[in-house]
């Protein structure tokens, strides 16, 4: 590869920083990014010169344009060019940023949530590619905040009608939005997303390219319209599901594994554990939601067949997670509390649905609890292999 | 002499700073907006050094400048502290003269009615 083509990339990023930025509303000032430009050319064609002359770095001169000043490749000058394009932009549109507004959208992503798409991604693909990677950082970083902005932000977005009606939603577990961050949260979304989606693209084959496009659609198939799987009932569940088990699944494609049955059981596992707690977690909804005119397996169906499915569909995580490797089957221990969080609620009623809740809220600490466990089992795994 | 380059360049980021504190430039102006901007910034430019690297297009020297602590495959610590002098340097200057540019313009556009008093800054803004 030549260094022009990478100078071109790189120029390209910085010119659609500078553009976005435009577009965004951020006023910049020609006359200084101009003046700036000057200024740092000038020393860049000093400075570079010097640092060559006592041979700090040193280049391919096969992968050169062979174009210099004095003895800095003319590339060289792309460095300064890509600061002065991207840098005052970015200045100027944080300036137009209202910080409370920033943190709402930071919000909208849920925090709270950020490990659970993270982690199945970092510990899948660590375990299977067995090193930490720049491919590793990435992915990581891409399932820990982008992925969930893209999922939650977005999904607020085209949730808005229904949640304004809603009270549960406001704290933890959800954020109204005003409408006017609509626009800049799916701006947001993009902008976050579509460098990791190319970075991971670019250093994949073709097999994780092509989950980790259906994994990223399937997170927007979930709350934009037309598809808008949330309001079909079975297909919410089952894309909910496959926000955290894609991740997974991606990681192993991304490091290389080999589908032997014990993994596919462990895929099967976290699926069907994801199902039911999707399920559950509507049930406290079905009234609002109807109100709302959403549609979900709970409303539906009823509060009292969603609870009654999800219940089963713990059981079956844990039947499946038995035929995992050694000491996989432990996990089917922590699935045991959540049946016991779901079975008071058996003999639900559409009525006192919200009552729901209350489970659902241990949810939040039990998660933690199961995903230490996990934790634990993995790097036993690990260490045992 | 190991160091050498080093030296230089904190002394010349060490330049920044002062320059930064002296005339509310960066830092000094905003604290958090700078702190992202040099972040996106550095983060782009190593993303950039490695891809470069990566591609056996340029690779650090034998100088004996250098220090020779290498914090990546043929990327010195040096490299750090030149990138965070660029982008400093690149935003130090644009914000002065973005400042001079807007004074100039308000000079020139003030009508000049008797009576009437320049607007003061924030009126502006």
């Amino acid at each position: 590869m030549s260094y022009a083509f990478i100078v071109l990339v790189v120029l390209g990023i910085a010119a659609a920083i500078a553009v976005a930025s435009l577009l965004l509303g951020a006023r910049i000032s020609w006359v200084a990014a101009s003046l700036s430009a000057v200024v740092l050319f000038i020393s860049t064609g000093i400075f570079d010169n010097l640092m060559i002359g006592v041979g700090l770095f040193a280049y391919n001169e096969d992968t050169l344009l062979r174009l210099y000043v004095g003895s800095a490749p003319i590339e060289d000058f792309a460095y300064p060019l890509a600061a002065v394009l991207a840098l005052p932009a970015l200045w100027e549109l944080f300036g137009r940023w209202d910080p409370a507004d920033v943190r709402t959208i930071i919000r909208s992503s849920r925090p709270i949530s950020w490990v659970n798409t993270a982690y199945p991604f970092a510990a899948a693909y660590l375990l299977s590619e067995g090193n930490i990677d720049s491919t590793f950082v990435v992915g990581t970083l891409f399932f820990l905040v982008p992925y969930n902005l893209l999922m939650y932000g977005v999904n607020d977005v085209f949730d808005y009608e229904s949640d304004m009606r809603n009270p549960r939603k406001g704290g933890v577990e959800g954020a109204v939005l005003p409408k006017r961050l609509h626009r800049p949260i799916l701006v947001a979304s993009a902008i976050t997303t579509i460098p990791g989606v190319i970075w991971l693209l670019a250093v994949g084959n073709l097999v994780s390219g092509i989950l980790l496009i259906a994994c990223v659609a399937g997170v927007l198939a979930y709350s934009v319209p037309p598809v808008r799987t949330k309001e079909r009932p079975v297909a919410d569940s089952i894309t909910s599901s496959l926000h955290f088990v894609g991740p997974a699944i991606v990681g192993l494609a991304f490091g290389g594994a080999t589908w032997t049955p014990q993994l596919v059981a462990i895929i099967v596992s976290f699926f069907f554990w994801g199902w039911a707690s999707h399920a559950f977690g509507a049930v406290q909804d079905v009234v609002a939601d109807r109100e709302a005119g959403i549609a979900s397996t709970a409303t539906v169906w009823g509060a009292r067949f969603t609870v009654r499915l999800a219940f089963l569909c713990y059981a079956a995580s844990a039947v499946a997670v038995l035929f995992s490797g050694w000491p996989g089957p432990l996990a089917a221990v922590l699935v045991i509390p959540y049946l016991f969080v779901v079975a008071p609620h058996w003999n639900v009623t559409d009525e006192t649905s919200p009552e729901a809740n209350r489970g659902w809220r241990s949810f939040l600490w039990l998660n933690q609890i199961a995903g230490f466990g996990v934790t634990m089992l993995l790097i036993w795994f690990a260490l045992g292999d | 002499m190991p160091g050498v380059y080093l030296g230089l360049l904190i002394f010349s980021c060490a330049g920044m700073v002062v320059l930064d504190w002296r005339h509310r430039l960066f830092f000094w102006k905003s604290p958090m907006r700078a702190a992202c901007v040099l972040a996106v910034g550095l983060l782009g430019f190593i993303a950039w050094d490695v891809w470069g690297i990566g591609e056996r297009i340029f690779f650090r020297g034998d100088s004996p400048l250098l220090v020779g602590v290498n914090v990546g495959h043929e990327f010195p610590v040096e490299e750090l502290f030149f990138l965070t002098l660029l982008c400093y340097m690149t935003m130090n200057l644009y914000s002065a003269l973005s400042r001079w540019e807007s004074g100039r313009a308000n000079r020139t556009d003030e009508p000049r009615i008797p009576g009437s008093h320049a607007p003061a800054k924030d009126e502006i803004a």
